[in-house]
């Protein structure tokens, strides 16, 4: 079971992202599990989505989980949301942040100590040179693809697509070089 | 003098509409209370009268209601205008009309609420309130004189 | 003639959306809302399928949940296959015109998103709002995921529509944790989708000028019981109808349902009852205590729970040496009203295990796998003693001190 928690804020696709993933993951043959923990959430405010991925059917209906991926797509939230909370000694981080890997984690002391778990990739930046709005969700799958090692990345943007089929092609295509451009800029 | 099946089906008020006796089980009622209001194919009722309609018993036409009388509304044709103001009113369709002209009253299913006789415009009235247990005849024979209009 | 769907053997789907599928699949002829969340996504999406010209249907938007179920009774009893979605307080909006329906024995489906009733205002997963379905006279059947939601709404028109039950059905998912978590659903061909379900037939419709027939007849004290009465066999007499359509419908789909689902109960000395998305998480506690601690653990569910299968979940439970019962409703001065009412079919045999209840959940406070496991060993310390510890009714997941009622005069 790999268990996998967004930070993120209504509004920048986070819930989007999860079902997303899990709609690609379920491809390759697995069960999955995509929610979030929202109701009368306004655009802005923090939200949580979660993953989970697993062989067989995933039976856990609860909220609770120790993540084995934090994707955190909001840089102020990396700061101010408890991004660590029930975090396993393996749990891998991926940051979407303007800074460097050393700059972030000395602002954030709850990742001191997880340096080599940690990883940032300026997911707003790309979205913005891609898709040409803030959108840091699919630019975080592409970063995810990378640092989990789940799956190919080629594999990975055809079932992306197919996901995306009821978008225009300009979106498609500006998402797909989102995904890429996160993929090979994460570290 | 009025007929007291006047225009009626064999089974007009053939049934006491009485509580508590040789009522169907719970196993005999119907499903969700729906009740079928015709015997048979009833394809074109729309377009057929009363009396030639095949009610069926769970349809009140069958029942009757005339002992819950103790006043009866008695119809004088020689007055009426046939306003059809007494058709209209009544709460039981009770009030036999056909093409607009007034026929009598159904014994049947008639109350003797009085209605009829309240809403009927003509002076004397066309339709008046006599004891169940008087005959026509002497209801006829008893009949008022025009009222005159009393001077301001 | 709809446009053709194109499904793929495996999606992702979400509770909301896997009900709107089946809908679809069932050639509804009438669906009359007023969306409410969190069932608003089964109506929207139904409401996408018209536009885009995937069903052959009507919509009807009504202006209330008391018209939405005031229009599917007049739909239904004009002989149409009739659907709806609601929760919570449009649930109870419609509270009244439940029991016109059943009444008149109209065979509406209705995919009901728990959610719990204010005040305080909470759009989340309880069960208070299929509570108060209970006595309604409608079937209720109960989902677990977002597969089950799909599969027992298909389920839902096949068993309501039999002639010798013809009553209404409620098909209940939990608010968010089945209606918006996206989940593995495989669903079937709309071919075969729509065999299953099979053309509605209708009984006593008014629209059938052959044969007019009177709706809604008032029945005083010398007719009304006998029609209950009548009403109440054909729900309890609608047990081996569902029996059968979960065979058909496991011959169809490879799925196996049952009006009372027992996982790990052979051999247990420990079980939690429990309804909706609670089962499954309870589940899997229960597997890993009896792999980390040899607890022997199990798990009673009611899929079906109305009519209320008293035989089986007595059956299920009688072995067993202690139970908690969960309730995921406000009990409002009782006992859980589903601890009473197994407590009641175990009454029934000679089996007497220490049964406890729990009220958890509310307004969709999580239930951890970890809170499954210490119910559970809880129920094994009860076991152990021989005699209830606790008090009889305790609260799961409560912030502030120790809350409960009601000491065992067992011990």
């Amino acid at each position: 079971m790999v268990e996998i928690r967004w930070h993120s804020r209504a509004g920048q696709g986070a819930v989007s992202g999860a079902k997303g993933l899990g709609d690609v993951v379920a491809t390759t043959g697995k069960e999955v599990q995509a929610f979030a923990l929202y109701g009368s959430a306004k655009r802005g405010a923090a939200l949580r989505a979660y993953n989970r991925i697993d062989d067989e059917r995933i039976l856990n209906h609860a909220k609770f989980m120790y993540p084995d991926f934090v994707l955190v797509i909001d840089p102020a939230l990396a700061m101010s949301d408890n991004i660590t909370m029930n975090d396993k000694e393996s749990t891998k981080y991926i940051v979407t942040t303007h800074l460097s890997k050393e700059e972030l984690i000395n602002n954030i002391p709850a990742l001191q100590g997880k340096e080599d778990r940690v990883y940032v990739a300026d997911c707003i930046q790309i979205s913005l040179d891609t898709i040409g709005r803030s959108m840091p969700n699919a630019p975080m799958l592409g970063a995810f693809v990378k640092i989990s090692g789940m799956f190919e990345l080629d594999y990975f943007l055809e079932n992306m697509k197919r996901v995306l089929q009821k978008f225009p092609q300009k979106i498609i295509d500006a998402n797909m070089e989102a995904i890429t451009r996160a993929y090979n800029e994460v570290n | 003098m009025q007929d007291l099946k006047l225009l009626a089906q064999d089974n007009r008020g053939l049934y006491q509409l009485e509580a508590g006796e040789d009522l169907l089980g719970w196993h005999e009622v119907t499903q969700g209370s729906i009740l079928p209001s015709f015997e048979g194919d009833a394809t074109g009722i729309a377009n057929m009268k009363q009396e030639e309609r095949n009610y069926s018993h769970y349809n009140s036409y069958t029942a009757t209601v005339a002992s819950w009388r103790v006043l009866k509304p008695v119809y004088n044709r020689d007055i009426c205008i046939d306003c059809q103001n007494c058709w209209v009113w009544c709460p039981d369709t009770s009030i036999i009309s056909r093409d607009k002209q007034m026929l009598g009253i159904d014994y049947d299913h008639c109350k003797g609420c009085g209605v009829c006789v309240e809403v009927c415009p003509t002076n004397p009235k066309s339709l008046l309130m006599f004891g169940e247990h008087s005959s026509f005849e002497d209801a006829l024979s008893q009949w008022p004189e025009k009222k005159k209009k009393e001077k301001k | 003639m709809a446009v053709k769907f194109d499904l793929n053997e495996r999606e992702v789907w979400d509770g909301a959306y896997a009900a709107s599928q089946a809908l679809r699949q069932a050639q509804v002829d009438v669906l009359a809302a007023y969306p409410i969340t969190p069932s608003t996504p089964i109506v929207e999406n139904y409401g996408s399928y018209e536009a885009n010209g995937y069903i052959d249907g009507e919509v009807i938007m009504v202006e209330s949940e008391h018209a939405a179920m005031s229009a599917c009774v007049g739909a239904s009893g004009s002989g149409g296959r009739v659907a709806t979605a609601t929760s919570s307080q449009g649930f109870a909006l419609m509270a009244e015109v439940l029991y016109q329906a059943s009444g008149m024995r109209l065979p509406i489906v209705m995919t009901v998103v728990n959610r719990a009733l204010a005040s305080p205002l909470n759009v989340r997963g309880d069960h208070s709002d299929m509570y108060l379905g209970r006595d309604s006279g409608w079937i209720q059947l109960g989902a677990f995921n977002a597969e089950e939601a799909y599969d027992l709404t298909l389920c839902a028109f096949k068993i309501g529509e039999d002639h010798s039950v013809r009553l209404p059905v409620m098909v209940h998912q939990d608010g968010f944790t089945t209606s918006h978590t996206a989940q593995n659903v495989y669903p079937i061909t709309d071919e075969k989708a729509y065999k299953f379900v099979g053309d509605f037939k209708p009984v006593d419709d008014m629209l059938d000028f052959s044969r007019p027939v009177t709706y809604g007849a008032q029945t005083e004290e010398d007719w009304h019981f006998e029609h209950k009465a009548r009403q109440h066999k054909a729900i309890m007499d609608s047990r081996p109808v569902i029996d059968a359509t979960f065979e058909e419908f496991e011959k169809l789909s490879g799925r196996k349902y049952k009006r009372v689902e027992t996982y790990h109960m052979d051999d247990a000395e420990v079980a939690i009852v429990a309804l909706g998305t609670t089962v499954e998480t309870a589940l899997v506690a229960a597997r890993e205590l009896r792999e980390e601690e040899g607890i022997k653990a199990g798990v009673v569910a009611i899929r079906v729970f109305r009519p209320f299968p008293l035989d089986q979940v007595r059956l299920a439970l009688k072995d067993v040496k202690a139970v908690s019962v969960l309730d995921r409703s406000a009990p409002g001065g009782a006992m859980g009203a589903f601890f009473n009412e197994v407590s009641a079919a175990l009454y029934t045999t000679n089996a007497r295990p220490l049964v406890t209840n729990y009220i958890y959940g509310l307004g969709g406070r999580d239930f951890s796998i970890a809170e499954a496991k210490r119910i559970f060993k809880e129920q094994k310390a009860h076991a152990d003693i021989g005699h209830i510890t606790t008090d009889i009714q305790k609260f799961s997941g409560l912030r502030g001190p120790e809350f409960g009622y009601f000491q065992t005069l067992r011990g």
